[in-house]
């Protein structure tokens, strides 16, 4: 036993290898990041033998992790809230076919949206699938409760998700390590039916996960992460899950002992438990970090007819963002702190948004972009995609007119462009292109739509800590060529201060163009700029 | 006990390893402690904070309640205001006074009026006493320095920690970080006998961050000339004369 001072990520990262894990896959995303980062970190200080990737997306990232299971051994995939959106098939599929070696995917959801387009809730995807949810509330549990979700995985065959916020993933505490677990030896699933989801397999495959679910449920019944404290009849209720524990100690102290509790840690919910709760209770407070999950699932069991139930529904908790202890506060009628009250701050204190970097390549080509949109083609809009480059949304460049997910920028201006938009411009980054840009873009030569796709070449995946890209400097060249672009409408510039003529030019003449380019605005990010030379050296790229 | 801190800057100017000192001191001294931070979008070039909080009960929740923090520890000092909603009433801000500039950054004089005017308040040059100390990068340190004598942890525990993030850098930058550390402890001695003394803080908010410090105690007969001079008559307005006048003063120079 040996207590180390770890991140959530990091705990989780520490648990998936002290569980035996074979393989780890994932692809960056805040917050979630670290989870991969810290497998890899730790497997080479301890010495073991992990195979691992960035993977290009989740969906490839998750197939791999299915993969892994089906040769009988364990894997972790780890990803942010939308990433499962991409790798939703496999992960809906996975839970059909069932795991083989332990399954379980990490994925951690940004409520308040501190570096995400939304906030949703990953506990819908687990419900949504009929597969186990594990929440861990503090760095301990992200420990324990990665280890448990492998043996679970095991136990039933079925995948396990994970659920993590920021807050949690984010913040560091110190844990206790237990003794590692042997990794399991190759062992195929002896059925291949069970994952070869034709029809007549698929109907039998989903049997047997609808089967499964009274062991489910009984396994979230009886674990003592889903702890009812009943004090007695007729005493005000929580129902709590997750972080909402935390807020709740920290903004009601001993209080608490006056309530009858339901602290909630394991899904499908414990429903037995949760009527419980309610019949005791004279009415009942639901917090939940993230969607309104559990107080929509208590308020369809009808049982809220005899009792005020409160919530994020009813607007005694605030819809949207993350909790805090003020908020249960507030809930709860409970004064807020006093703080310290200087005169004339709101005049002194502006806000500091994030911004491009100085000397940051995009900021060159935005400013070439801009230069051109102006001359030739005035209120023209650019469709954005999802990376450092979405800043440049962002005063003073105001250059991206649209971010809606990863790789949407290629598809809406093939869209906009066919809904008589011209020019229909997007720009791409160059791990984003290769997340799920190439098949847009595939879309796109195949029609010879007329649009200008820039791919932001800058060698990493900047905007998440520097993570290597899949394909560098010639290759990209390449893969769009791969996809059916013509070689004379591919066009590669430097965006910097020094080759600013020469950028417009070649824009300038693609712009006359009436159809597809792609303009690959190629210069190494000035931030990781050490981060590529060491990726280049270990691909053999860079001999020096 | 329990002591929020609340450490705040612009992405790069090493918040998270203040943050790493300060954990790995409060984990040595068998404090409970959860710290969380900010990642992603917001550290480039944006306002970051990272939030400790250490007891000698369980940690709950990884935030900081409204009026909750005993400190913000600021490494630029338009962000040491930032969080001043998370301060207790008799909270302490801790900050460099270099500002960092960005887009409609308040005008400097303005700026420093207001936060002079905090009742707790340690301001110093930590980007130019960093500087003496052997890097610019170490203004995280001073800061941490400056602030270490009001935290719940031994300076010694703390120092060591300083020394142990910045073992695998080389001998000359760990004992940079070092020095910038012992630098800001002085600098925080000096001002404490000072407020002791009866030097009001606002006049010593002004002469604080013109003083040049180094690595070890300041003499008390150093304490006692700048309690004479700053409790004269005249004592504030030398106070704002040496504010205004920009230099550094070897505070053992007078």
């Amino acid at each position: 036993m040996s207590e180390v001072i770890l991140l959530g990520d990091e705990a989780v990262a520490r648990g998936a290898i002290d569980a035996g894990i074979s393989a780890a896959y994932a692809y960056p995303g805040t917050p979630s990041t670290e989870i991969y980062q810290a497998i890899q970190d730790h497997v080479k200080e301890l010495g073991l033998t992990v195979r691992g990737l960035w993977s290009t997306n989740e969906k490839v990232a998750l197939e791999e992790g299915v993969g892994v299971s089906y040769a009988g051994r364990r894997s972790i995939v780890s990803m942010k809230h939308v990433g499962l959106n991409v790798a939703a098939d496999p992960f809906m599929n996975v839970a059909v076919s069932g795991a083989h070696g332990g399954l379980v995917l990490a994925v951690a959801d940004d409520p308040s949206m501190h570096s995400s387009q939304n906030e949703q809730d990953s506990r819908y995807f687990a419900d949504f699938a009929m597969v186990p949810c594990l929440e861990p509330g503090d760095q301990q549990q992200c420990y324990d409760f990665t280890r448990e979700a492998f043996d679970l995985s095991e136990q039933l065959q079925v995948p396990v998700l994970l659920r993590l916020v920021t807050r949690l993933a984010h913040s560091r505490a110190a844990v206790t390590l237990a003794p590692a677990r042997e990794q399991n030896k190759a062992n195929y699933v002896d059925d291949p039916s069970r994952f070869t989801l034709i029809p007549a397999n698929a109907r039998r495959a989903y049997a047997k996960l609808v089967d499964k679910q009274p062991a489910l449920q009984a396994y979230s019944e009886n674990h003592a992460a889903n702890k009812l404290m009943l004090r007695g009849e007729g005493r005000p209720g929580i129902l709590v899950s997750g972080l909402g524990w935390n807020y709740l100690q920290e903004a009601m102290g001993d209080a608490l002992d006056g309530y009858n509790l339901l602290r909630i840690g394991v899904y499908p919910l414990p429903v037995k438990k949760i009527r419980q709760l309610l019949d005791a209770s004279s009415e009942v407070w639901i917090v939940e970090e993230g969607y309104p999950f559990i107080e929509r699932y208590v308020s369809a069991l009808g049982l809220m007819r005899e009792r005020p139930i409160h919530g994020k529904l009813t607007g005694a908790l605030p819809r949207m963002g993350e909790l805090d202890s003020d908020a249960i506060k507030r809930c709860f009628g409970l004064p807020v702190n006093v703080s310290l009250q200087i005169a004339g701050l709101a005049d002194v204190l502006v806000g500091r948004p994030p911004r491009l970097c100085d000397k940051c390549p995009h900021s060159d080509a935005y400013l070439a972009i801009n230069e051109v949109i102006a001359q030739y083609a005035p209120g023209a809009r650019v469709m954005g995609d999802i990376g450092c480059y979405a800043l440049g949304y962002l005063a003073p460049y105001q250059a991206i007119h649209s971010c809606l997910c990863m790789g949407s920028s290629i598809g809406m201006a093939i869209g906009a462009a066919h809904a008589g938009m011209t020019p229909s411009l997007c720009v791409i980054g160059d791990g984003t292109f290769t997340h799920s840009g190439m098949t847009p873009l595939l879309d796109a030569a195949r029609d010879n739509t007329n649009i200008k796709v820039f791919i932001l070449d800058n060698s990493i995946v900047a905007m998440t800590g520097g993570q290597p890209t899949q394909v560098t400097d010639e290759e990209v060249v390449d893969l769009v060529a791969g996809l059916g672009v013509p070689r004379e409408h591919i066009r590669v510039v430097t965006p910097s201060v020094q080759k600013k003529e020469q950028t417009l030019a070649v824009i300038r003449e693609e712009m006359a163009y009436t159809g597809l380019s792609v303009l690959i605005a190629r210069r190494a990010c000035v931030t990781y700029a050490k981060q590529i030379k060491l990726y280049k050296r270990a691909c053999g790229e860079l001999v020096e | 006990m329990n002591y929020d801190l609340v450490l705040c800057g612009v992405g790069g100017q090493g918040v998270l390893s203040i943050a790493w000192v300060i954990d790995h001191a409060a984990h040595e001294a068998g404090l409970y402690f959860k710290q969380s931070e900010v990642h992603g979008m917001a550290q480039r070039g944006g306002a970051v904070s990272a939030f400790v909080r250490m007891s000698d009960h369980p940690v709950a929740s990884d935030l900081i309640a409204h009026g909750a923090a005993s400190m913000v520890l600021a490494v630029e000092p338009m962000e040491a205001l930032r969080y001043t909603q998370l301060l207790r009433p008799d909270g302490w801000i801790v900050t460099d006074v270099t500002p960092l500039e960005n887009d409609a950054y308040p005008q400097h004089e303005k700026l420093y009026k207001v936060l002079f005017s905090a009742p707790r308040l340690l301001v110093i040059d930590a980007t130019r006493l960093a500087h003496k100390a052997g890097t610019v990068k170490a203004q995280n340190m001073v800061v941490l320095g400056a602030a270490a004598a009001q935290l719940p942890l031994p300076m010694a525990l703390l120092e060591a920690q300083v020394q142990a993030l910045f073992a695998a850098k080389g001998e000359r930058i760990s004992k940079a970080n070092v020095n910038a550390f012992r630098i800001g402890a002085a600098a925080s001695q000096f001002a404490a006998a000072l407020l002791a003394a009866g030097v009001p803080s606002g006049v010593l908010a002004r002469v604080l961050p013109r003083l040049m410090f180094e690595p070890q105690l300041v003499a008390q007969t150093s304490i006692d000339t700048w309690c004479e001079r700053l409790l004269a008559p005249d004592g504030a307005q030398t106070a704002m004369r040496l504010f205004e006048a920009g230099t550094g003063i070897p505070v053992d120079g007078v």
